[in-house]
């Protein structure tokens, strides 16, 4: 069984150890790379699969290796900077760079190496009730490295918990779903429509997998990433309300404010940076929507 | 919240600049001038008699623990006795100097030039120290950064436990002058070894006069003050403190008020003795609950009123100011007397000892802000949830405080120095991060060695790359080396050497202390001393502990050595001798070879092939240090110590294989290089724990940055409780965490006035922000700040 696991692999772009904010104690956050949607603010672009290698100017030394392995001839042009639009993304740069200014993002991993990076960190999770978040991207793409992710780590009693856009094949994924130890799904806007236009695709599959999560005893939190100007008016955040109320047992919502934390990544990949009409709102106002979720009868959570 | 009237004399001990007074060096030599020919015990007990008859007794506005060494508030002491000409060559710039200066008036300088140095020219331990150091060992040792135990021979040794449980608190100086004088009695007048211990006896005696005296000076002060006091409630105030200070330290003392009182004259006693380091005042939570008990109980006095208590002691310890060269000052930067104050951990019956005045403790520093007690904590993997959250808790204020160390590393680090089970589990902390107990004579902090040294003259000829001179051993050119393996055989000649040299040096002031500088004051609060007739310096204490090497630089020496490996022999990226000119020319002008040396994994973010260089050093070391026995035949011990040692010892260094430049500070302790622990703290933990921590006895020291915002709630603070845990499990001793935001310290540099009250971490200690210099303020700030959103 374990030799047919080793052959299972796939994208990741980080496990991110030391996290305190996914979930409860301290964890690692595995990221899986693709994603169904493409919101327009998305703070983890390089989970896009539109390029896989970053470029650091401060630390470069202009060497050359790149340039004598590229096959694209994208290593370098005149100025020493990558030429994105000829990459391919294979690689061959970052593996030759000397000084780390050429990184891939995107490594393929199988089950079992994912699973012995995550080793050194158990003894972490062990004394601060912490354990694993699957994120991404979204996880669920990539369903058969997550199952055998998620089977290992459940018999070793790890604490799991996932972060999804909650757009997935629930019968596909339901045995996953049902050894979380919590589940955080996104509901980035309810309006059909707006949601449509922002993230690229219908919410409905969404909405209607969360009301599914009830049925898998499993504690299930709304995430709203709350961003001015495209979902955080009042109208927005009561419906919100509402529909977790009528769907979930134990109604919970988190409120992520919007944060430029992503941006340096953007840069780093020779991408455009998100539109800047994209707003943090202030703490303020995130406290009004706070207490009118908890007027509405769901419980506002915070993992800070 | 403080009282108004500790807040009070908060305020008062911010704004006080630290001020030299000579009334203890003049009344200590005035005494000598009379005792000339009497034996060297007896004269040092006179000595310190005379000063307690005679030394300034001042009582502050509002003050309720009293008692200071001199007329100042924030005041230093001279002890010339042990080092004056430093003094001499220093003085004219104590107020001048970049750490910590010293007021000193030019009326003072002419006096002491006239009346008090004249007297000890030729008969100071710092004199005898050097015209007896061998030529060769002068070159390495003295004032060089390469290695330097000045403080063992211009200073007192101090690391040491008054022992208040056993001793102080049960007989009081009363019964141990009592004690000596039935000792007395039993002696022959005909046996060798009785003529030394009636010195011994005798000396005791005049030392335990010397502090009752004192005290009831101090009584005597009060009462007169009352008797002038208008305000009714100071007028009982000091009538208490008065009646207080007629029945203690003669008496033990029979309430919390009085133990209190007995302690801070106990710490006073040890200072005017000798101007100690690391007077330390030990298990403070575990000696002080009964008395705490007992007045709680009968009403004596509430918990508030002892809460006051304990701020007012904090206040007193942090008044007192270590009178030290500047060299020494570079070393022990931010006037810290290093008195460790240890709370939490087990009983000596295995159970968890937390109790009311553990938590005290960690209010009182969080409130009164003083860099001293060097406040230490044990923690115990089954250690009460509510005492580690009060802990993290403390580490959120961004003071640096506590010290937090493994309850069980401690335990076993002192059973593998030939502890009894039941002392080893009632450990304390010396110092900074030294895991000691209290009936103990030993150099917690015997000697420096700078690692990074060793590898600069390997790699150099044995000369130093800043200064060219001639200070290791002969070695060949570095383009002559034919394989990693080379580098690293010059490399452990070299260290080898400079261990050889800290032995030299040590055994050398080893034996001057104990001919020149016996201890009588601090001999008669050790059991042990009183039973056997013998001072401290002459073995009496129940446990005698070879003298610590403190490892300086292992994060570098182990970087610039794994650059080596990877750059010249693995990669063939850069030729030996390409890589010796950037490091002549301080990088300028190889800026791409620099990039591939900071590229190559660094110490501290749990990569196996830097952290196994670092493991192997560390082991080298232990072996190595193990290997040479002190005067009394005790084996050395090592220490990956931090102290502020990273600063001077840097200073000395030329730029480093690592791609640090040259000057930089080393690495302190075993914490990474600043700024190389990118991973995780979870990594840079991982790394530290790797090193077998517990067989180097004299302890080990980790260092983190954390940002405030991750453990600015109570959620952030249990994650950080875990981490904590985590790290102790993995077997590590001790960290401790700086959380100030780089923002803070930033504004802190440009506005030190309104930042008078900023502690932060320096290296085994916390010290306020303000009073290290600019170079040691930019090297707290480089520290990497792990921030994980």
């Amino acid at each position: 069984m374990k030799a047919c696991m080793g052959l299972i692999s796939g994208y990741i772009f980080e496990l991110q150890n030391f996290s305190v904010n996914d979930g409860k104690g301290i964890r690692t956050v595995v990221f899986f790379a693709g994603c169904p949607l493409s919101c327009q603010w998305c703070a983890n672009p390089e989970g896009l699969y539109i390029n896989r290698i970053s470029y650091r100017k401060e630390t470069c030394i202009q060497c050359g290796r790149c340039l004598q392995v590229c096959p694209c001839e994208a290593a370098m042009d005149h100025q020493g900077v990558p030429v994105w639009g000829k990459c391919s993304s294979c690689g061959a740069c970052a593996a030759v760079c000397p000084t780390g200014s050429r990184k891939a993002l995107l490594h393929q991993y199988t089950s079992e190496e994912v699973l012995r990076l995550l080793e050194k960190q158990k003894i972490f999770y062990r004394y601060s009730g912490g354990g694993v978040t699957f994120s991404g991207g979204e996880a669920m793409l990539q369903k058969d490295l997550l199952r055998a992710l998620v089977n290992q780590l459940y018999d070793e009693a790890v604490d799991l918990a996932i972060e999804t856009s909650g757009y997935f094949d629930f019968d596909e994924v339901k045995d996953i779903l049902k050894k979380m130890d919590m589940i955080f799904v996104d509901i980035k806007h309810m309006d059909r429509g707006k949601h449509r236009v922002y993230t690229g695709i219908d919410n409905q599959l969404i909405l209607k997998n969360i009301a599914r999560l009830k049925a898998l005893k499993v504690p299930v939190v709304i995430r709203i990433p709350v961003i001015d100007g495209v979902n955080s008016d009042i109208e927005n955040i009561r419906a919100t309300a509402a529909f977790a109320k009528a769907n979930l047992d134990d109604p919970k919502i988190e409120l992520l404010p919007y944060h430029m934390l992503g941006d340096a990544k953007y840069e780093a990949l020779g991408l455009e940076k998100p539109n800047r009409s994209f707003k943090t709102p202030s703490p303020e106002y995130l406290l009004k929507l706070q207490r009118i979720l908890q007027r509405e009868g769901v419980e506002v959570v915070s993992y800070r | 919240m403080l009282t108004e009237r500790i807040e009070k004399a908060r305020q008062s001990y911010i704004n006080s600049k630290p001020a030299i007074s000579y009334e203890r060096a003049r009344i200590w030599t005035e005494s000598h001038k009379g005792t000339e020919g009497e034996a060297i015990p007896i004269r040092r007990a006179k000595a310190f008699r005379d000063t307690c008859r005679q030394i300034d007794v001042n009582i502050f506005d509002g003050e309720l623990v009293v008692g200071v060494v001199g007329e100042f508030r924030k005041c230093g002491i001279l002890t010339p006795e042990f080092s004056w000409s430093w003094v001499d060559r220093e003085m004219d710039s104590f107020d001048k100097r970049v750490q910590d200066p010293y007021e000193m008036t030019d009326q003072q300088r002419s006096y002491v030039r006239e009346n008090i140095f004249p007297y000890w020219r030729g008969k100071s331990l710092e004199e005898a120290f050097l015209a007896q150091l061998p030529e060769d060992t002068a070159r390495v040792a003295v004032d060089t950064g390469f290695v330097d135990n000045d403080s063992k021979w211009r200073q007192a040794v101090g690391e040491i436990t008054p022992d208040y449980q056993d001793v102080l608190f049960k007989k009081g100086f009363g019964g141990i002058i009592n004690e000596a004088r039935q000792q007395l009695s039993k002696l022959l007048r005909t046996s060798a070894e009785d003529l030394k211990k009636k010195d011994f006896y005798n000396s005791i005696i005049i030392t335990s006069e010397g502090i009752i005296t004192l005290a009831r000076r101090y009584s005597a002060k009060a009462k007169d003050m009352a008797a002038a006091e208008k305000d009714a409630e100071r007028k009982a105030e000091l009538l208490r403190i008065s009646e207080i200070c007629s029945r203690i330290p003669e008496n033990p003392p029979t309430s919390f008020y009085e133990a209190i009182q007995f302690l801070w004259f106990t710490q006073l006693g040890g200072i005017l003795s000798e101007n100690p380091l690391a007077l330390n005042i030990g298990r403070f939570d575990q000696f002080m609950y009964p008395y705490y008990k007992t007045d709680i109980e009968k009403g004596v006095m509430t918990a508030e009123e002892i809460q006051e208590l304990i701020e007012a002691l904090w206040l007193k310890l942090s008044e007192w100011v270590w009178t030290i060269s500047a060299n020494t000052a570079e070393f022990f930067a931010g006037y810290n007397q290093f008195q460790n104050l240890t709370v939490g951990g087990k009983t000596r019956e295995g159970r968890d000892a937390t109790n009311e005045l553990s938590y005290m403790c960690l209010k009182a520093t969080e409130t009164v802000k003083t860099h001293q007690p060097g406040l230490s904590v044990r923690i115990h993997q089954d250690c009460p949830s509510e005492f580690l959250a009060a802990v993290t808790h403390l580490v959120s204020k961004g003071t640096g405080f506590p010290a937090i160390h493994s309850d069980n590393a401690g335990y076993q680090m002192l059973l593998n120095a030939g502890y009894e089970p039941e002392d080893a589990r009632d450990w304390n902390n010396c110092g900074c991060v030294v895991p000691h107990f209290r009936k103990t004579y030993e150099w917690t902090s015997a000697v420096n060695i700078n690692f990074t040294a060793a590898l600069e003259f390997a790699l150099n000829q044995g000369k130093s790359r800043l200064t060219g001179k001639k200070i290791g051993l002969e070695e060949k050119t570095p383009d002559r080396f034919e394989s990693y393996e080379e580098v690293e055989a010059a490399f452990y000649r070299q260290f080898d050497s400079l261990i050889e040299h800290s032995i030299i040096a040590t055994l050398l002031a080893q034996r001057l202390h104990k001919e020149m500088v016996p201890r009588p004051f601090l001999s008669s609060c050790m059991a042990d001393c009183m039973n056997s007739g013998r001072d401290l310096v002459d073995m009496g204490a129940k446990y005698n502990i070879g003298p610590v090497l403190a490892g300086i630089g292992l994060a570098v020496t182990s970087n610039a050595l794994a650059a080596i490996k990877k750059l010249v022999f693995e990669d063939k990226a850069v030729d030996m001798r390409t890589l010796i000119r950037a490091l002549d020319a301080n990088w300028e002008g190889y800026e791409a070879l620099r990039q591939l040396a900071l590229a190559v994994p660094k110490y501290g973010n749990d990569n196996d092939e830097v952290d196994d260089i670092a493991c192997k050093m560390a082991n080298h070391y232990y072996r190595e240090g193990h290997k040479y026995k002190d005067i009394n035949g005790n084996s050395f011990n090592t220490a990956f110590m931090g102290i502020s040692n990273y600063l001077p010892t840097g200073k000395v260094i030329g730029a480093t294989p690592c791609g640090r430049k040259a000057k930089e500070p080393l690495s302190e302790g075993v914490s990474p290089f600043a700024g190389t622990d990118t991973a995780t703290p979870l990594a840079a933990m991982r790394s530290a724990a790797k090193l077998n921590q517990d067989v180097h006895s004299g302890g080990t020291l980790l260092n983190l940055r954390l940002t405030e915002d991750l453990v600015n709630t109570r959620r952030g603070q249990s994650n950080l409780g875990a981490m904590i845990q985590t790290f102790f499990a993995l077997g590590a001793f001790h960290v401790q965490f700086n959380t100030i935001s780089t923002e803070t310290l930033v504004k802190a540099q440009k506005n030190p006035e309104d930042y008078k009250d900023l502690l932060v971490r320096v290296a085994g200690y916390s010290t306020q922000f303000v009073h290290l210099s600019r170079s040691m303020q930019d090297a707290i700030i480089a520290r990497t700040a792990h921030k994980n959103y």
